[in-house]
């Protein structure tokens, strides 16, 4: 009976959704009489109109986190566009993103300050306020003299400068890259600081909380690396602004935030992680790793999205260096294991034979094996597993947009005390970049940046050609000019095709003038070596008294 | 994209924001920001809480109980162990309470399909003097209906095969003390009482083939006050499951005899076992040599306390207790190769063993053979089922266990 229930519901959000479908593709279809331009279009932001404050605290469990996206997780992406995008086929600003890097300039300086406010935990006493509650490295909660909450945790014995540095660098570059990141210091500990809070609970294996004693600060300092001088070197993350409401599922919405409409799998931010996971070796992408805060804004409570822990990067775990097959296939492969079981072992992987030059603080990192397209998490997210080709190229020409010079910055940001662990973990990254770009740019269309002048002269960028990573298409450029009804939807081509070799191509006459107006403009390569080049681009411009303004662009329409 | 439910109710909204960017633009909406406040507003009057569905319910109060991964389970929770070589498969459950931080009193129990059963009551606590320190006290009862038992020596037949029924009432306490992460000094000392009665089982009962001569302490009831001492060098990152380091441990019981009229005796256990992984954990070549003796050359020593082989984790070809005297010694290797690191590991063992009266006739002359193929599904640091197929020199035998074989 229960059974029969659930089916009859599922039929009916089935047929709902059926529905749905139909009357939007009906409405799509009667956009031949409908305008597809707003006059705020392309939104830079995306607007949060309602009140959040309902959403309430609800932590997702682990195991069935991790069991989920293993095993009930359909491995089939449903091939649809982002969906939180804006005309011109870019990320608006949210409560889950920030454009930075690639949108506007970004100077070595700020790229390397990340979202750090402050220099740390301010000297003098610390006082714990509390045992740290989950995770495995060893931590706790304190309180600076400026009255600041900070949470420490220490590098594992053996493992120097490895977790605390591996954080403290990925936090700066997914701040360049857009997520909203905690503020994480590299600082020194002098055990005579800690001060006991006459609050200060810890959790124990009984389940009881009970106030936290002086042998308790030295069971988890026991458990951390210590410095020849005594001292502990410590990750300090400044606790974030808010309500705390748990983390976020690479899936669905929360069905108590009213402004979150959009499926999670089809957040390009998210799907983006696909690239930018595999550049850093973000191989822990579960939810327990993500934070949601209820924040005020504008006298509105909003729900905020964090990536909160980046630590699990590069070569390093948070007590040991990354287990052999870290990055290359997820926790569970049933395929994968049949084979390897079947055959005694002989079904050999990559993983098996990539030489690594081995540093403690950094752990098993390399560049020249990497394959960007074979990366994998521990477990897959739905959305990553949804990213396509106009998605990950979105995310590799953020990549790319990382300076040699910015990337070695960043890294010094990890403070490791061995010069060559140092250099290492950037050339890494900077082979492992290039090879992002040479992956992902050149899959799609990669034409870029399109301006049109008042005068009809349209230019734009080949972003992987400009990167070195394919050679310009032998024939040049076809673009193919039409005068756009923005109420039918209806295109009136404009002249004849018109070819350049160059990345500049004049309009045909009879380019419409009027204040208002729309054009469309289908740009592909001629004669070029990638397949995927002849597909146009298709971009639209719309007639301001200034001159010509981009307001939309379809690199892979659905 | 995601399966069912959840799916129906992601192509709703992606139906929806479909529909956000297609909005006809006579509807009430001017602007893109307006459309988008609208879906907005229609979901605010739709908002639910955000709460976990059964399955997860569900999973979190096993996680939560620590049924899971975890060494600190709260309240009911299942017990996986055997409660003596050869029981069969059996089932377990355990209720813990906790009385301090980290010390707690359980009982628990075992009941095998060939009728063993074990109950214990016992208290642990943990974490002394700097968490070096952890105490232990126990007592328990155990049943054992029908282990087999075939005289004694390498050259015992496999037709004498008998069987026997051992009850063992048990009060134990003691520490185990890790001076260094590394090494583990520990001492249990505690009061054994063994009753021996009939075997159940399908073969004769072991009164009726063998003698005090054939059987030493046949038909006694002894109690003993044991003491069991032991030092360990544990480089594995885990006892239950590894795929490199190495265990290195001696142990020593001393009984003294109390009931039964028998000696007091002592018994010692060298043990070594070294994980060794090829190709990153491709393969893992896992050693164990292991060694018992009676260190009392004439002591008369209950044939039910003496060294045996056969089965479990010992010569897995031979039936449990197949070969028992005062000295045994078993050599085992596996070659084993790991389809899946999270969870299963497979392995193609042999090994090779013998008892003998006194130690200096332990002869690799005389040892037994036994090779075969293993499935192992486990967790991070325990062995959470194994089956194991062994072919000896008797035919194919078969070990289910919950622990890994060494």
């Amino acid at each position: 009976m229960c059974r029969k229930k659930r089916i009859e519901h599922a039929s009916m959000i089935g047929i709902a959704a059926t529905g749905l479908l139909l009357l939007t593709s009906l409405a799509s279809s009667a956009g031949a009489q409908q305008r597809k331009f707003y006059d705020d279009d392309p939104i830079t932001r995306e607007p949060n109109t309602r009140d959040a404050s309902g959403a309430i605290k609800r932590d997702i469990d682990l195991m069935y986190d991790l069991g989920f996206n293993l095993f009930a997780l359909s491995r089939t992406p449903a091939l649809v566009r982002a969906q939180n995008i804006n005309t011109i086929d870019e990320v608006p600003d949210s409560e889950w993103f920030t454009s930075r890097i690639l949108a506007r300039p970004i100077s070595v300086d700020e790229a390397a300050k990340g979202p750090d406010t402050c220099a740390g935990p301010a000297p003098g006493k610390l006082i714990v306020v509390h045992a740290k509650r989950s995770g495995v490295t060893p931590g706790f909660t304190v309180k600076d003299s400026a009255g600041r909450t900070w949470f420490v945790q220490f590098d594992a014995p053996g493992q120097a400068e490895a977790a605390s540095g591996a954080a403290v660098v990925a936090t700066k570059l997914f701040h360049a890259l857009g997520y909203f990141q905690t503020e994480n210091y590299i600082s020194y500990l002098d055990p005579a600081r800690l001060e006991i809070d006459g609050q200060a609970e810890v959790d124990t294996p009984s389940n009881r909380v009970r106030p936290m004693t002086l042998d308790d600060i030295q069971r988890v300092l026991a458990r951390a690396s210590k410095r020849p001088d005594g001292t502990y070197r410590m990750l300090a993350s400044l606790a974030i602004p808010g309500r705390v409401i748990g983390g976020f599922k690479y899936f669905g919405t929360r069905k108590d935030d009213p402004n979150d409409l959009v499926p999670h799998e089809h957040r390009r931010e998210l799907r983006a992680l696909k690239v930018f996971g595999a550049w850093t070796n973000l191989v822990d992408m579960k939810a327990l790793n993500t934070l949601d805060t209820v924040i005020t804004e504008n006298g509105r409570s909003v729900v905020r999205h964090y990536l909160q822990d980046v630590g699990s990067t590069f070569g390093t775990g948070a007590l040991a260096p990354r287990e052999w097959d870290e990055g290359y296939e997820y926790l569970f492969e049933a395929d994968k294991a049949m084979k390897r079981l079947a055959s005694f072992g002989f079904y050999f992987q990559p993983w098996q034979t990539i030489s690594y030059l081995e540093y403690k603080s950094i752990g098993r990192f390399e560049g020249d094996y990497f394959k960007p397209v074979e990366w994998k998490p521990r477990v897959p997210t739905a959305a990553m597993l949804n990213a396509r080709a106009d998605d990950t190229f979105w995310a590799a020409r953020r990549v790319m947009a990382f300076t040699d010079e910015m990337i070695r910055a960043i890294v010094k940001t990890g403070q490791y005390s061995d010069p060559a662990a140092e250099q290492h973990l950037a050339e890494v990254l900077i082979k492992r970049r290039d090879k992002i770009g040479k992956a992902y740019l050149p899959s799609v269309n990669p034409l870029v940046d399109f301006r049109l002048d008042a005068s009809g002269s349209l230019t734009f960028e080949n972003a992987a050609v400009k990167a070195g990573f394919a050679a310009a298409p032998r024939g040049g450029y076809e673009a193919r000019w039409y005068r756009f009804d923005n109420s039918s939807g209806n295109a009136t081509p404009i002249g004849a095709p018109v070819v350049s070799p160059a990345l500049k191509i004049l309009a045909p006459a009879g380019l419409p003038a009027g204040n208002g107006e729309f054009i469309k403009i289908e740009v592909a390569a001629v004669d070029s070596p990638e397949s995927s080049w002849t597909t146009p681009v298709r971009v639209y411009f719309r007639r301001l008294p200034s001159g010509w303004k981009l307001v939309g662009l379809e690199r892979m329409p659905d | 994209m995601i399966r069912s439910k959840p799916k129906c109710a992601v192509l709703v909204l992606v139906a929806a924001v479909h529909a956000l960017l297609w909005i006809p633009a006579g509807s009430a909406q001017e602007s893109r920001a307006d459309s988008i406040a609208k879906q907005q507003e229609e979901k605010s009057r739709q908002l639910r809480p955000e709460v976990p569905d059964r399955v997860e319910q569900f999973v979190t109060r096993m996680t939560q109980g620590g049924w899971f991964f975890s060494a600190n389970p709260r309240g009911l929770y299942p017990y996986f162990d055997s409660v003596y070589p050869g029981g069969g498969f059996t089932l377990g459950a355990g209720y813990r309470r906790y009385y301090g931080d980290y010390a707690f009193a359980e009982a628990r129990g075992l009941y095998s399909f060939k009728n063993y059963k074990r109950f214990e009551l016992r208290t642990v606590s943990p974490n002394h003097a700097g968490g070096r320190v952890d105490l232990e006290a126990l007592a328990g009862w155990m049943d054992a209906t029908q282990i087999p038992y075939y005289g004694l020596g390498i050259e015992s037949a496999k037709a004498a095969e008998s069987n026997f029924r051992l009850q063992e009432t048990y009060v134990r306490g003691g520490a185990t003390v890790r001076p260094a992460s590394w090494f583990r000094l520990r001492a249990v000392t505690g009061y054994d009482r063994f009753i021996q009665t009939a075997g159940t089982g399908g073969t004769p009962s072991i009164g009726d083939l063998y003698g005090p001569e054939t059987a030493p302490g046949l038909g006694v009831n002894p109690s003993y006050v044991h003491t069991e001492a032991s030092a360990a060098v544990v480089w594995a990152p885990a006892e239950g499951y590894a795929r490199r380091g190495g265990i290195y441990r001696y142990t020593v019981h001393d009984y003294r005899n109390v009931t039964g009229n028998l000696d007091s005796f002592q018994l010692g256990r060298s043990e070594l076992v070294q994980h060794i992984p090829i190709l990153r954990e491709t393969w893992v070549l896992s050693l164990r040599g292991r060694l018992e003796s009676v260190y009392n050359q004439n002591a008369q020593v209950p044939y039910f306390l003496l060294p045996w082989l056969g089965s479990g984790s010992t010569l897995r070809g031979y039936g449990t207790g197949r070969f028992r005297d005062r000295h045994s010694l078993l050599m085992t290797g596996e070659w084993r190769w790991i389809p899946n690191r999270f969870a299963l590991d497979m392995a193609l063992f042999a090994d090779a063993g013998t008892v003998a009266p006194r130690f200096k006739d332990l002869s690799f002359g005389d040892l037994k053979y036994d090779y075969g193929i293993g499935v192992r599904l486990h967790g991070p640091a325990v062995t959470a089922l194994r089956f194991d197929v062994a072919h000896g020199s008797e035919g194919w035998h078969l070990v289910i266990s919950a622990s890994a074989p060494f």
